[in-house]
């Protein structure tokens, strides 16, 4: 086996455009997203409501709902292009080498097919063996995921499950086939808060065990630490910041980051109002000449508003701010 | 499960009661002179009348009358049809299987090109099979019955004779009747096949087939339109979604996960239709000749054969708690989070 720099590289995006199609016209919603996700590291994308996170989640397997469509770039798996990818090729990917967790744990399972036959039909989906052996990976999955009895329960329908077991289950059916990329999309936000950190170390656990690479998509800045190696903001369909998590924490550089880290809620300092930034993020579709977050931005000055920023990269810190222009 | 089939069971005789009552009291708003007069076909025999009043009494009390008639139903004695020449009870043990069975391969067939037109509907939205589907089941939804029946059967039996009207032939009126043809269950198909005679069985369906598919082509517009509404939803729900993600072929997102769960309303659906069937083919039985209870109905109800109208009434009051509790039953078995307790 021969190795070398990119024989690392198990994702690679390559300027992501999305569009969708509506009926006020085609709206551009992520506008070039480019990164590289290393094997068994965790990339966090970061970003409010709407600023394209789950839109680039999707596309990554090509599931984007109708009216979506990847207007360019690459995305390769390995050396693979999915996007190039026949239906055949791309179904033989989707589950056993890139899996997918979903938002919400409540319908993201079919209500009326038992648990147990929606993990089975995974496995067979993709490995010839028996339904006997399928079922036999299926319960060890289920226990492994930490629900318990999982034998009896496996003939269960999911509105028998309370929500932190049906995103276990989500989680076991993800990685049943011990996949190379697992995206995580907003795995935690339909959950309790207890609930939420007991996934959320399932999933790192299970992360470390199978040297898996992931992708996880959040708004929540708190969880990431724990989480990442490396953070990606997004901000109205562009990165504006990306930075390994501890750099991103100690120095972050893009005045939308600063604003974010500024809003998490420390027990050690007493505020008496929570900071927010002010401001809504703009519209999908709205077309912009300067930088999206210009108008929100404190530090903005006429050259923000007039033309988008590009990524300026200081030792690994990538930064997309005219603000970074002087520094360099 | 069994406790709610027994109670529904229960409520059965309720029903049967209402239905029954209500029209006998209608019954009653003729003069026991105009109802006796029925049994009376000489007009020289009209001196008989109080005799015939006196001897079915017709003049006591309301609830007395309709307490006799309820009596002998329950030993099984509908009374006699004038209108058929025949007991009721008889009528409708000779009439109901050929209607059932009619109505059966109806559904099916309904329930065939619903489904598979509904769902290509859905999953191909916009394109031209979708468009040719809603074409097809709104030109078939609004061509009157009975226009399309009679131009299927000028087509397929006046120029083709390929299906003939009329139940059965007449080789097949000889055998069935025969001393070697046993009459398992009154259902042609089923009997004709336990008999081990494929000529009847395939007799008896080629006489089927236009008729059902007269009635077929009058009712599985709405079953296409709810196939498709309902798919379409389903399509767009996110346990779709994560059965692509999970790298299902397209073919079991569609049917086994979206599919099942489509059904679902189509299932409701189906069940009235069949209920309607069983107790108004009458348009379609009599365009083709064919020997079934919705005739037996209609004659009964043209020539005031009240006999034949309590006796018609009472069965179609049983077909529909019956057919009601079989789609309930049908429920349970696609949705498991329905459970037929409380």
């Amino acid at each position: 086996m021969y190795m070398n720099a990119c024989e690392d590289t198990v994702l690679k995006v390559e300027d992501l455009k999305v569009a969708f199609h509506t009926e006020m016209g085609t709206a551009e919603v992520l506008h070039g997203l480019s990164y590289q996700l290393k094997k068994g590291k965790v990339l966090a994308v970061v970003g409010e409501s709407g600023c394209g996170k789950t839109v680039h989640a999707l596309s990554l397997l090509n599931l984007l709902p109708s009216g979506g469509k990847v207007t360019s770039g690459r995305i390769y798996f390995k050396d693979q292009n999915i996007l190039a990818l026949s239906a055949q090729e791309l179904r033989k990917l989707r589950g056993a080498r890139i899996s997918m967790i979903f938002q919400d744990p409540m319908t993201s399972l079919n209500p009326i097919r038992s648990v147990g036959k929606q993990l089975t039909e995974t496995i067979l989906a993709h490995r010839s063996c028996s339904a006997l052996r399928a079922q036999a990976m299926a319960i060890r999955l289920l226990k492994k995921v930490g629900i318990p009895q999982a034998r009896e329960r496996m003939k269960e329908y999911p509105f028998q499950f309370s929500g932190g077991q049906r995103q276990r289950i989500m989680i076991a059916m993800a990685l049943c086939l011990h996949p190379d990329i697992l995206i995580a999309d907003e795995p935690t936000t339909a959950l309790d808060v207890t609930i939420q950190a007991q996934i959320l170390k399932l999933i790192k656990e299970l992360q470390i065990q199978n040297q898996m690479s992931a992708v996880f998509i959040t708004h929540n800045l708190s969880i990431v630490a724990d989480v990442a190696d490396e953070v990606l903001v997004l901000y109205g369909g562009h990165e504006v910041e990306k930075a390994p998590v501890q750099e991103l924490f100690a120095h972050p550089l893009h005045p939308y980051t600063q604003g974010l880290l500024r809003s998490l809620v420390s027990v050690d300092q007493k505020q008496d109002k929570l900071p927010a930034i002010e401001g809504y993020p703009p519209a999908a579709g709205q077309s912009m000449s300067g930088c999206p977050f210009a108008p929100r931005c404190p530090k903005a000055c006429a050259k923000c508003h007039e033309s988008l920023p590009p990524i300026f990269i200081q030792d690994g810190h990538e930064v997309r701010c005219w603000l970074m222009e002087e520094k360099a | 499960m069994t406790r709610y089939i027994v109670r529904r069971l229960l409520l059965l005789p309720l029903v049967v009661l209402g239905v029954t009552f209500l029209l006998f009291l209608l019954t009653q708003r003729l003069s026991p002179e105009m109802r006796a007069s029925l049994y009376i076909k000489d007009p020289r025999q009209m001196g008989a009348m109080e005799e015939v009043i006196t001897k079915y009494g017709l003049r006591d009390h309301v609830f007395k009358q309709y307490g006799r008639w309820l009596g002998s139903a329950l030993k099984g004695d509908l009374g006699y049809s004038h209108s058929a020449n025949m007991p009721v009870a008889t009528a409708i043990k000779e009439y109901l299987p050929a209607t059932v069975q009619l109505a059966l391969v109806t559904i099916v067939l309904v329930l065939f090109f619903g489904v598979w037109l509904g769902t290509l509907s859905a999953v191909k939205k916009d394109r031209w099979q979708d468009v040719l589907a809603r074409f097809v089941s709104v030109g078939g939804f609004s061509l009157p019955i009975f226009v399309l029946g009679l131009l299927l059967l000028m087509l397929f039996y006046g120029k083709l004779g390929w299906f003939p009207p009329r139940g059965y032939s007449v080789m097949t009126d000889v055998t069935i009747h025969g001393p070697n043809f046993h009459a398992y269950t009154g259902f042609l198909l089923i009997d004709a096949l336990l008999n081990g005679n494929l000529r009847v069985f395939l007799d008896v369906l080629r006489h089927l087939l236009l008729p059902a598919f007269t009635l077929c082509i009058g009712s599985f517009a709405l079953m296409v339109r709810v196939m498709r509404s309902s798919m379409l939803e389903e399509l767009g729900k996110d346990y779709v979604r994560t059965a692509r993600a999970k790298g299902l072929p397209e073919r079991a997102v569609i049917y086994r996960h979206a599919g099942k769960n489509a059904i679902i309303p189509v299932i409701t659906l189906a069940s009235i239709q069949f209920i309607r069937l069983l107790g108004g083919t009458v348009i379609v039985e009599t365009i083709f000749d064919y020997p079934g209870i919705g005739r037996f109905g209609v004659t009964a109800a043209q020539q005031l054969d009240i006999a034949g109208i309590m006796g018609f009434s009472l069965m179609v009051a049983v077909l529909f708690v019956l057919g009601n509790l079989l789609s309930d039953i049908l429920y349970t078995a696609v949705d498991p989070r329905i459970k037929l307790s409380e």
